[in-house]
């Protein structure tokens, strides 16, 4: 077992205030404004079908975006994602289908397909010297080749229903709550004290505010980074998993843009895309602010396309906020 | 990137010590294909044009890899590289800076040129003039929320990758505007002949028109103007570039004007190509950003600010553009453009590899 560690955690703040921060908070009340507004202005929306679809679709996004978090934190990046998931889904899908591969072994595949392509990406960032917006553009271009050579030409068809469990049908769910939202929320909970009260999480963070004091600190960075990428691609499989789930149909283009929907919603949450700061909490309130907006906009009859320049918005709008309340907590020093 | 190669001279003492053959010339030009971008580039293009020259010889390709087929696989390398030039500029301003918005600048000033050409019927050279300040404008608002408000460039162009790209989508109801005069538009990607002889093939006009002066005016805005010095200067340090005097958030701001300026022209070149102005041509597949970003990259532009050099993008352009028409040959049906992706990515990896272990193993020398 890891060393619990407080010392990098300000003790003076009271509990609620530690555990929640200000733009938490904020994104908590908008989600919650938005969910009373949505409810009275149309019927379907607390309709539990609709919530439901709500949360599975949301869930992909949210599971990679924990990991996603973790990277972000450290200062880096990863726009692989949308190709690895691609590659894990056409491996799992055929696997299951071709060779009739049960839940559990099907689920482990994904994870350690995930896994490979994120120590990849960890390798190549920690010792190859290389910044890791171009690492990972490079093996975007690389797992989607490696994607659509799987792929053979066409989408797989006909997968069995293995995944029904992690899947957005009826078989999917537990007390009207999607099992992939469950699941979901427990490893964003488990991710959320790692990175917050376990040495090694902390150590995301200090490397990720300076990475030659963190070295110099004892803090073995390398291996930090390579975990974080790591981690990210085990949340892959499992979110390639999860979509695979959602039909008997994997298509060539899985994934593709999934990349820039998880960083928004991780950036949506409060996490500093310079690193060294952020929370898996945030990350989730920002995939679900993503995905209330869509359900929103479909309920509502508008413009599908709105869709887009909202999340635009919101972008600008939880980095502009957290950019004036760091200046004024520079001030206030 | 001053110094090719970092040879200390020998001390008195040691010159009977070193082995004759290290300080030759062959070791010399091998230093410098290691350390320096452009000679690489140059080197590895040579390669990849004999290798599919001798593979289009002896009969191992679909079509024939001549000049002629060089020539007419020009016509790709003019918006990709307009592109690559937006994010050189972007890139060397320092700060993270980078552009993930041209492709939605790119929708989005050629649904403008669409509207004004093929609704509006306005003459094509003022609809490009406009269509380029209409360009300007998007990237002053990337400018003004990196430079001025302090928003990382990474998020500041993701949010306005995805307005601009929901407003061209929204501008004309998610439809082409492909209209007769925008159809007639076409002919400025005519091939012509030049009067050198029956020996030099038909070019592109694009690339007459726009790539050509482009990368001259881009190359002495870097290397002749005052400017082009001052983007450099905040780009290696800014900081220190404020102690010089030199308005940094200014010279960062017209950084991403001129991505955002760049970006209209290329949505001129792309509506004149596919005859159509549409609403999703800056987004279509993995987008206009990531090939671009990826060229810029791959000529050397250092993503930490304040390194790149106009040569070296276009070399990496050519490289790009003449590997993939090779690759398209040497496959057949989708496989050519699988493989594409491959090369791409390996060549950006490898690529940045080498730099970064050629900048180590230099400094560990000096």
């Amino acid at each position: 077992m890891a060393v619990l560690t407080e010392t990098l955690i300000a003790r003076r703040r009271r509990p609620v205030a530690r555990a929640v921060e200000g733009q938490e908070l904020a994104l908590i009340l908008v989600l919650a404004a938005m969910w009373v507004l949505l409810s009275l202005s149309t019927d379907t929306f607390l309709s539990s079908d609709n919530l439901s679809n709500l949360l599975y679709s949301v869930a992909p996004v949210a599971l990679i975006g924990v990991g996603m978090t973790a990277v972000i934190v450290t200062g880096g990046i990863d726009v692989s994602v949308g190709s690895s998931a691609a590659v894990v889904m056409v491996v799992v899908a055929k696997a299951i289908r071709d060779s009739g591969l049960a839940l559990l072994p099907a689920l482990g595949l994904g994870l350690v397909i995930g896994l490979a392509l994120g120590l990849v990406n960890g390798v190549l960032v920690a010792y190859g010297g290389i910044h890791p917006i171009i690492v990972t553009f490079g093996t975007l271009n690389l797992y989607r080749f490696l994607a659509l050579r799987l792929f053979e030409n066409k989408q797989v068809t006909g997968v069995p229903d293995t995944f029904d469990v992690l899947g957005g049908g009826k078989d999917g769910e537990t007390l009207g709550i999607p099992n992939a939202w469950l699941l979901t929320m427990v490893l964003a909970a488990l991710m959320w004290c790692y990175m917050r009260y376990w040495a090694t999480g902390r150590h995301w963070y200090a490397l990720g505010n300076d990475a030659a004091a963190a070295r110099l600190a004892g803090i073995r960075v390398k291996r930090r980074v390579i975990a974080a990428y790591a981690l990210t691609g085990i949340f892959v499989g499992l979110a390639g998993c999860v979509l695979i789930g959602s039909g008997g149909l994997v298509q060539q283009n899985a994934g593709s843009g999934l990349e820039l929907r998880v960083i928004a919603a991780v950036v949506i949450g409060g996490t500093s895309i310079l690193g060294g700061r952020g929370s898996v909490l945030g990350t989730l309130l920002g995939a679900l602010l993503v995905g209330t907006v869509t359900s929103a906009i479909t309920l509502l009859g508008w413009r599908s396309e709105l869709i887009e320049l909202f999340i635009g918005v919101f972008i600008l709008i939880a980095v502009g906020v957290d950019l004036v309340r760091e200046r004024r907590r520079r001030r206030a020093r | 990137m001053t110094t090719p190669t970092r040879i200390t001279p020998p001390a008195p003492g040691d010159a009977a010590r070193q082995e004759p053959g290290r300080q030759g010339p062959v070791r010399r030009a091998v230093g410098l294909v290691l350390a320096e971008r452009v000679p690489l580039l140059a080197v590895l293009l040579v390669a990849v044009v004999g290798y599919f020259y001798v593979l289009g010889q002896q009969g191992y390709l679909v079509a024939p890899y001549d000049s002629d087929y060089l020539f007419a696989a020009l016509d790709t390398l003019v918006p990709l590289c307009l592109l690559a030039f937006a994010e050189l500029v972007v890139i060397v301003s320092g700060r993270g800076g980078i552009d993930l918005s041209v492709g939605s600048i790119v929708s989005l000033s050629g649904m403008a040129f669409g509207f004004m050409v093929g609704l509006w019927h306005w003459p094509v050279l003022i609809a490009l003039v406009v269509t380029v300040a209409v360009g300007a404008v998007l990237g002053a608002v990337n400018g003004l929320l990196v430079a001025y408000l302090g928003f990382p460039a990474l998020i500041a162009t993701l949010a306005t990758y995805y307005a601009f790209g929901a407003l061209a989508l929204l501008s004309h109801n998610n439809a082409p505007i492909s209209t007769k005069p925008i159809q007639d538009v076409h002919s400025l990607t005519r091939t012509v002949s030049l009067p050198l002889g029956d020996q030099v093939p038909d070019v592109p006009l694009q690339v007459l028109t726009f790539l050509i002066p482009v990368a001259v005016l881009m190359w002495l805005l870097a290397n002749r103007t005052a400017y082009g010095r001052r983007l450099y200067a905040i780009g290696t340090n800014d900081i220190a570039a404020r102690f010089a005097n030199i308005a940094v958030r200014r010279t960062r701001f017209l950084a991403y004007v001129l991505s955002g300026l760049l970006s209209g022209l290329a949505a001129v070149v792309t509506v004149a190509q596919f005859a159509s102005a549409r609403p999703d041509a800056g987004s279509v597949g993995n987008g206009m950003a990531l090939p671009a970003i990826t060229i810029a990259v791959l000529g050397g532009v250092a993503i930490i600010g304040g390194v790149g050099r106009v040569v070296g993008v276009i070399l990496a352009g050519l490289l790009v553009v003449w590997l993939n028409a090779g690759i398209l040959l040497a496959f057949e049906g989708s496989d050519g453009s699988q493989f594409q992706l491959f090369a791409l990515g390996a060549l950006l990896v490898l690529s940045a590899l080498l730099n970064a272990y050629s900048l180590r193993r230099g400094r560990g020398a000096g």
